[in-house]
């Protein structure tokens, strides 16, 4: 069998053809060179093109998907009694894990309430469909159908039903690119459970990606969870991310979200709390004469400002024997 | 008349093959579907058909169009710009620089050259990472884009052939 067995044709004049060819490269090197520099030229480009290409990228994946799907099912017909019995069992070990998570969730509640604890307020987001996906050696991302028009702006985190799948790096106006948690580019500041060790989840093109964990003081061993932290002011902080695996210093992260499987996501719209601009609204002595006293979570603190971080008076004495209805 | 304006048009649209072939397998490759689960990284399509392309009809195939073909592919690709670019201006100039020894394998051995090509592009792109980024990027989805790319070749190589057969070298100048 022969693939290539024709004739070559010479090209009309070779000095001219490896002439071009250096000069071709040194465009192609000046192009890598610029493109780190003036990032944003490319940027544009890249977003204009996912724009104009967008309509047409939804309606393909479709079949694709379908398409795709069918192929990983046949896989998956031999497997699937196996895998039967261990849902089967997963599923008896999961209802009683239930109850202790309802039991868990009721006292949870008594004790915010008692505690007057301020509330999680869930930050806004936009439901965005997958129309592309990009699994290359340099780069893992996906594109969105949901852009600047939409209130997406890059830095927002991206997360689907099981976790975070990573943050928006580029926006259109119709579309935008996530760069995913697996690229080589990726690092995101992570807490690690039970510990509450400060770690970075950074991306190696693996599945897994590896923990940093040269400035976080705790333990990190396998099979604690993995979630996002508000430190930096980059993430809404509490957002599943994976468990750990690995042992010794490199330690991995298995991450909930399948990002293969992802359909739909949701961009979230995190905007880091403004300070107060009257000190007189955070000082214990006359926000406790004002108000009952309340609990609060950390609060993030945007990168690089450097100031001292609003506190809120934490006093479960008084705040026990305040009235709670009355902040609610 | 006609038969004259049919033949340059047919011999116009024949020598844009080589060029429209590679784009379109960038465009294929960067469709939104990650088969196989997204365990192994996608195949770099454009490079089989450049190489091709590059051994038989480098006339057809400019380096300003590998150029082309290459920026369109780290465009699409979202990967940054210039990479794949001056890797596949590398396996170009390595099938001219070879094309009489790389034209001449066939069958089996024939992978083995575009092997080189592909490794040679890969390097080139992976060392202009460093260069730019200051950082080595991770070696073995590389090599396994590698592996899965010179997989593919003898299902790119065998239609651009038959092309090149029955299509784009009836047209050739100097045949």
């Amino acid at each position: 069998m022969s693939w290539s067995g024709v004739r070559p044709t010479r090209a009309r004049g070779v000095f001219g053809t490896r002439t071009s060819v250096i000069v071709c490269g040194i465009i192609a090197v000046a192009i890598a060179v610029f493109g780190k520099a003036e990032a944003s030229i490319f940027d544009t480009a890249r977003a204009k093109l996912s724009d104009m290409t967008g309509p047409a990228l939804l309606e393909v994946r479709a079949p694709l998907i379908a398409f795709e799907r069918w192929i990983d099912s046949v896989g998956t017909i031999f497997s699937v009694y196996r895998e039967n019995i261990e849902l089967r069992k997963e599923n008896a070990e999961l209802r009683k894990w239930q109850d202790v998570a309802l039991s868990l969730e009721n006292r949870m509640q008594r004790y915010e309430l008692l505690l007057n604890s301020v509330p999680d307020i869930a930050p806004p987001a936009v439901t965005a469909r997958v129309i592309g996906e990009s699994n290359r050696p340099f780069v893992r991302t996906m594109i969105l159908n949901a852009g600047t028009d939409q209130g997406v702006t890059k830095g927002q985190a991206v997360a689907n039903e099981r976790g975070l799948v990573g943050r928006i790096y580029l926006t259109g106006k119709s579309t935008s690119w996530v760069i995913l948690l697996t690229d080589v580019n990726s690092r995101v500041p992570v807490v690690i459970e039970p510990s509450m060790r400060r770690a970075i989840l950074a991306g190696d093109n693996t599945p897994a990606p590896l923990l940093d964990l040269d400035l976080g003081i705790g333990a990190a061993s396998t099979g604690d969870r993995v979630l996002s932290t508000g430190d930096g002011g980059l993430l809404p902080a509490g957002l599943p991310v994976g468990v750990v695996m690995g042992e010794g210093n490199e330690l991995r992260v298995s991450l909930f979200a399948a990002t293969a499987a992802s359909d739909y996501v949701r961009v979230v719209d995190y905007v880091v709390p403004p300070p107060p601009s009257d000190p007189a609204d955070v000082s214990p002595a006359v926000a406790g004469a004002k108000r009952p006293v309340a609990t609060a979570t950390a609060v993030a603190r945007p990168a690089g400002v450097i100031r001292k971080a609003p506190t809120l008076p934490v006093d479960t004495a008084r705040a026990a024997g305040s009235n709670v209805e009355e902040d609610r | 008349m006609v038969d004259l304006l049919s033949l340059n048009f047919s011999r116009f649209s024949a020598a844009l093959l080589p060029v429209g072939s590679a784009i379109l397998l960038t465009i294929l490759v960067n469709l939104p579907v990650s088969l196989m689960g997204g365990l192994f990284p996608a195949p770099i399509l454009a490079l089989p058909a450049i190489y091709f392309w590059a051994l038989v009809r480098p006339d057809l195939m400019s380096p300003f169009a590998v150029l082309f073909i290459g920026v369109l592919e780290d465009l699409l690709s979202g990967g940054p710009p210039g990479l794949w670019a001056a890797g596949f201006l590398a396996a170009y100039a390595l099938a001219d620089r070879q094309r009489d020894i790389l034209a001449g394998l066939s069958g089996a051995i024939a992978l083995f050259g575009f092997a080189a090509a592909m490794l040679l592009a890969s390097a080139t792109a992976y060392i202009l990472t460093w260069i730019v980024y200051l950082r080595w990027p991770a070696l073995a989805p590389l090599l396994l884009a590698n592996v899965v790319t010179v997989m593919f070749y003898p299902l790119i190589a065998l239609p651009l052939g038959w092309l090149h057969r029955r299509v784009v070298g009836a047209t050739r100048g100097d045949a």
